[in-house]
């Protein structure tokens, strides 16, 4: 027997499943392709680590973004009949869907998680109308979507700054190299395990409680990677003209690191923007009915976590070596700067539960390096058509959701 | 993603030493005009002005196309007054060597032969200061690549200091040049003349070589 409620319910899984196969294949490449391009990491591995850590960042973190997204924005009491708002919420993955698709037809630079946003306000505004808008957690979003990249340009200006005035103009730069190696995975390390610990309520003693455990896990990892090295560099000399390449070599190093670090960060937001509406969907369909206080069930953050994997594996490979081909201005150092402000951001973030854009955020840490007169030259024109394509991409996914609630609403 | 690549404006350092090479050439054009000078070669130095007016016109195109290119929406890793600077004095010595090539057509002079060694000495000294700041400017793209901090930045640095002082060398050598001829009671004043515009170009192009080396040690330094 095939009801409306079996075909919608089966629908938001494909959809949702999509979605997430979608940011998998498209947007971890802008962690490993840096990475891959300088030759740090051969592609094949990247995928490896790329899955893993995408899956890691999903599952253990996704849920504050995804809790967001789901019941964040568009408050559950407002609708009378719930099944109204599993329809819209798939009305929300659908349009957000089709919009990228389109705008990646068009080559556009356009972010997944302003189009689910846009969605779920476009068909709440429909449904319940947008009195009901929780517009205050709107508003802390939209300011984080403006802060984040500025946040990442900081961060990435001052490690930049940070490894010319410490590393490459210091006496010993390949001295120093080393002893980067240690801190940089120690910093990564230190925030993960945060992140991970402060993923549920309540947060602010969670953070208490869990800072001497991450102080400890990191200096433990920067104690042993302290030793391994000094192991296995303590004989090696290296000639004065030799200097500068086995800098960059060390910190080819790290940014394997680094990519790991923001393929976590970029699963732990991201994943929520297929997995947040779908959760909703899932429950509603599944179960006939939602819990707005009700985190994310696990098992629904690893299918999104499964989602980006398989995405990575089946087409995002072939984007990780194009962008890596492409990207040759961005040598390790100048690398895991903008990974390191990148990733450090996105994960803050997606600990506060707020959804951002983990491209616009690495655009701006990109900038960051640049303004540190990083790169030869960067076009600053690119800054306005990516701000174009975020205002267009708000109000045409709010409309294209809109229209499929309607339309699937018909069929209820 | 294509945003990211679309991210990196075109280098301004590969047209920059394209265009520098092009100023050496008009440079290593001296030598052979002051040959044909002192062979008297008057058809010579035609072929050979004519040469030197096409690669200057060359070198300024080069020019054009990287103002051209250089939108203010670029951000760079050097100041733009500092790209503008080094394509205005490299654009100084291309006219300085056409210059002299407008000038050793201007009539054919019999130069003494006690001068010819001297003179010699000047135009290889010259060209040497342009070959030696070609060799830093070649190095610009690699410096940048390296954040200014690798190795190389000194060995550029000391470069730098070389044409410095080859261009004080050259200085030396147009003074006894210009105490040469002035000292001469039989020489023809015409010729003096000529000599003098000759070298106030060659000095010209030294003079500019030094003002990009020291314009380039600022952009190395100025960070």
């Amino acid at each position: 027997m095939l009801t409306a409620t079996t075909v919608f319910f089966a629908l938001s899984l494909v959809i949702g499943f999509y979605m997430a196969w979608n940011i998998g294949a498209n947007d971890v490449a802008n962690a490993f392709g840096t990475s891959v391009g300088s030759g740090a990491l051969t592609l094949f591995r990247a995928i490896i680590l790329g899955g893993i850590f995408e899956f890691c960042g999903a599952f253990f973190v996704g849920a504050n973004v995804a809790d967001t997204i789901k019941g964040g924005i568009v408050p559950f009491e407002a609708f009378s009949d719930v099944r109204q708002l599993g329809v819209g919420m798939l009305a929300a993955l659908l349009a957000a869907g089709v919009w990228l698709n389109v705008a990646t037809f068009f080559g556009q630079p356009v972010s997944t998680t302003h189009a689910i946003i846009g969605a779920v306000i476009g068909f709440a505004c429909v449904a319940v109308g947008p009195g009901h808008i929780k517009w205050a957690n709107m508003g802390t979003i939209a300011a984080s979507w403006i802060v984040s990249p500025l946040v990442g340009a900081l961060l990435a200006y001052v490690v930049y700054r940070l490894i010319i005035r410490f590393v490459l103009r210091s006496r010993h730069p390949v001295y120093m190299a080393r002893q980067a190696v240690p801190l940089c995975l120690a910093m990564v390390i230190f925030i993960i395990t945060l992140s991970i610990v402060c993923a549920g309520p309540p947060k602010l003693a969670r953070l208490v409680l869990s800072l001497p455990l991450a102080v400890v896990l990191a200096a433990l990892t920067a104690i042993g990677a302290r030793m391994v090295i000094h192991r296995y560099t303590r004989n090696r000399r290296i000639r004065m003209s030799q200097r500068y390449v086995v800098v960059e070599r060390w910190f080819g190093r790290i940014q394997i690191v680094s990519a790991c670090y923001m393929a976590f960060a970029h699963g732990a937001n991201d994943v929520a923007n297929a997995v947040g509406p779908m959760a909703a969907t899932i429950q509603i369909f599944g179960q006939g009915y939602v819990a707005a206080k009700a985190a994310v069930p696990s098992w629904i953050l690893a299918l999104g976590g499964v989602g980006i994997v398989i995405g990575l594996a089946t087409y995002g490979y072939k984007v990780i070596e194009k962008v890596g081909k492409r990207i040759t201005e961005i040598t390790p150092t100048r690398g895991f700067s903008a990974e390191f402000g990148t990733a450090t951001t996105v994960l803050v973030c997606s600990t506060l539960g707020l959804p951002i854009s983990t491209t616009f955020v690495l655009v701006g840490a990109v900038m960051g390096v640049g303004l540190a007169r990083g790169f030869a030259a960067i076009d600053l024109g690119v800054i306005k058509r990516i701000f174009a394509s975020w205002v267009i991409t708000i109000p045409v996914s709010a409309v294209l959701a809109a229209v499929f609630f309607w339309i699937l609403g018909a069929f209820l | 993603m294509r945003r990211l690549t679309d991210l990196f404006g075109r280098s301004p350092f590969e047209p920059m030493v394209e265009h520098a090479r092009k100023v050496h050439e008009c440079v290593a054009l001296v030598r052979p005009i002051a040959d044909a000078i002192l062979a008297g070669d008057t058809q010579g130095l035609r072929d050979l002005q004519h040469q030197m007016s096409k690669t200057e016109y060359e070198a300024d195109e080069i020019k054009d196309r990287i103002r051209a290119n250089l939108p203010t929406r670029y951000f760079l890793s050097v100041s733009r007054e500092s790209v503008a600077n080094f394509l205005r004095q490299q654009d100084r010595i291309a006219d300085d060597a056409e210059d002299f090539a407008v000038v050793a057509t201007l009539r054919t002079i019999h130069l003494p032969q006690e001068l010819h060694q001297d003179f010699l000495a000047l135009v290889d000294k010259v060209v040497q200061v342009s070959e030696q700041l070609l060799a830093v400017s070649e190095h610009l793209g690699q410096l940048q690549k390296e954040a200014f901090a690798g190795p190389d930045t000194a060995e550029v640095l000391g470069q730098i200091q070389q044409v410095c002082h080859m261009e004080w060398e050259s200085d030396k050598l147009s003074r006894q040049l210009a105490r040469r001829y002035y000292g001469m009671d039989d020489i023809d004043p015409i010729t003096v003349m000529i000599l003098e515009k000759l070298s106030a170009a060659l000095r010209g192009i030294a003079d500019h070589a030094e003002n990009v080396g020291k314009n380039l040690r600022i952009m190395i330094a100025h960070r």
